[in-house]
């Protein structure tokens, strides 16, 4: 059994972020004609009409949304207990991704979280957040 | 614009309702569920399959209008369509029958949901993924998103919903427990009920083990076998048919305010989890319809969690945004309050048929046969599931 249910790659509007996961970058689509975030990621902005929209480098900060603490298993590869979070980025307000901690977690909303990459077996890396205990 | 919308009010309504048992394994394909849950309904409006000339469907079904047709020995089909995704479909299912009906395209139309929920298709498992090697997502599914980082269920994205809510508006587990209980109110009225006989109080609520915080076993609906399906035609057709007819007011679709794309998880990623399309489908139904808020007497409102109902309530104007919790802490949903809701028990405590049990229970609430009938009930509001778009259907007894 492989020890990681993994994203599917080369999707030709979402598998950019995937790649950079892969070189430990953490990215987000915009809008490069007027700023809006995009997310889930495509390629054209509804906000000005435009396709010239790009993928931009975050820091990796963010703040704590919403989250919950799995205690009834419903796969293999993910026992539980173990926590879903739901952050948002410090550098792109409205794009927020979605990680994994495993364990169960005392968290409270709005709480500071920086990412880390996960190494997979494949070469690559998840992008996943953890509470930034430095600030 | 509404000149059709309100040109079309009443002039389409249920004919017939039927169901199968609902139950934990029906050892029957999905089909014969389909099958015997059509054949109810016709029996019950006093057609035959032959007088069926449309099938509307719902996406998550196994079963297409050709696999009915054959089944029931349809020989005439001239219409066909589908509507959802999931929860979704049933509200607007009858609303594609009723605007087949209008445009010409069909005069009968049979619309069903039917699934084996508990004995073969467990919503609840991530059933998306194999156990080797899986590769996920892709294709405008967004599944890479999520699956790969542990949300995997509709009871988890709700749980991140739930959790949401809780941080704005001080929600509580008490708020909820209190939606599961009235549920199982009406439930113990209804001998059709999987928890029929079984009473709910607030200490089993709350000693209920914790499944994905904040929600617990009893926020969670019956995974279910069975199915359900209705007739629709015209009024003035149904009157001369076996039952008093539903007279169907208006339907309406919605989307909420920051709508992603995909089908359930990237509402996590809207920048308010807890706005619903029922808001806008609420507002363009009663419009629609003529009928607001005030003026409905019975609300059959789609429960695959406690929380959905919450945010419903809110949605559909029944109270302000935020205030879901104490309004259903109030008594308003209960026997006797100013609001019953999910009369024969909902998903959380009859059984779990993707919505078109609402739709049954609705039809004989306006006919007056409901296991826990109210009283001089002129309307009735159904809605959907509120993922990923709203909708809602209006109701009116004949
Ligand atoms: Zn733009």
């Amino acid at each position: 059994m492989a020890d990681r249910v993994l994203p599917r790659k080369g999707d030709r509007d979402t598998g950019a972020f995937f790649e950079a996961a892969d070189r430990r970058e953490l990215v987000y689509k915009a809008c490069d004609d007027c700023g809006t975030v995009i997310n889930p990621p495509r390629a054209r902005c509804a906000k000005c009409g435009g396709w010239n929209t790009s993928w931009k480098q975050s820091a990796g900060k963010a703040r704590l949304n919403t989250w919950s603490v799995v205690h009834q298993q419903v796969h293999p590869l993910f026992p539980a207990p173990y926590t879903i979070v739901v952050v948002e980025l410090d550098d792109a307000p409205g794009i927020r991704y979605v990680g994994y901690m495993d364990g169960a977690h005392d968290l409270h909303e709005g709480m500071a979280m920086r990412v880390r990459f996960e190494p997979t077996e494949d070469g690559g890396a998840l992008p996943q957040w953890m509470p930034d205990n430095a600030e | 614009m509404d000149e059709l919308a309100i040109a079309a009010r009443d002039k389409c309504a249920i004919a017939g309702i039927g169901v199968t048992e609902f139950m934990k394994d029906s050892r029957r394909s999905v089909l014969s569920l389909a099958t015997e849950a059509s054949l109810a309904a016709l029996e019950d409006a006093g057609l035959r399959p032959e007088d069926v000339d449309g099938i509307v469907r719902c996406p998550h079904d196994q079963i297409t209008h050709n696999d009915l047709a054959s089944s029931l020995g349809i020989p005439d089909l001239t219409y066909w369509g589908e509507v959802g995704p999931g929860g979704v479909g049933p509200c607007a299912q009858v609303g594609q029958a009723m605007a087949a009906i209008m445009g010409g395209l069909a005069t009968t139309v049979l619309v069903f949901r039917s699934l084996n929920g508990r004995s073969e298709d467990r919503f609840g498992q991530g059933g998306h993924m194999t156990k080797s090697a899986p590769v996920v997502g892709g294709r405008a599914t967004y599944d890479e998103y999520f699956l790969p980082f542990g949300l995997m269920t509709a009871g988890q994205t709700f749980a991140l919903m739930t959790q949401s809510h809780m941080n704005k508006f001080g929600t509580t587990s008490e708020q909820l427990g209190h939606i599961a209980i009235v549920c199982r109110e009406y439930a113990n009225h209804n001998p059709r009920a999987q928890m029929g006989d079984r009473t709910l109080t607030m200490e089993d609520y709350l000693s209920s083990r914790m499944i994905s915080s904040p929600l617990r076993l009893f926020d969670f609906c019956l995974e279910t076998d069975g199915a359900a399906a209705v007739i629709v035609t015209t009024t003035e057709r149904a009157k001369n048919l076996r039952q008093k007819p539903v007279l169907i007011r208006a339907q309406a679709g919605g989307c909420p305010p920051d709508m992603r794309g995909g089908m359930m998880f990237p509402i996590v990623m809207r920048d308010d989890p807890t706005e619903i399309g029922g808001k806008k489908a609420g507002e363009t139904l009663y419009r629609k319809a003529g009928i607001g808020p005030d003026e409905i007497d019975v609300a059959q409102i789609y429960d695959c969690f406690t929380i959905s109902i919450l945010l419903q309530l809110e949605a559909y104007g029944f109270c302000k945004k935020g205030e879901g919790g104490p309004f259903a802490a109030s008594g308003a949903l209960r026997p006797g309050g100013s609001l019953p809701i999910n009369t024969g028990g909902g998903h959380l405590s009859e059984g779990y048929i993707h919505g078109m049990g609402h739709v049954v229970e609705a039809a004989r609430q306006m006919r007056g046969e409901s296991s826990y009938q109210i009283e001089g009930a002129e309307t009735c509001l159904v809605t959907g599931g509120p993922l990923p778009t709203g909708s809602a259907l209006m109701l009116r007894r004949a």
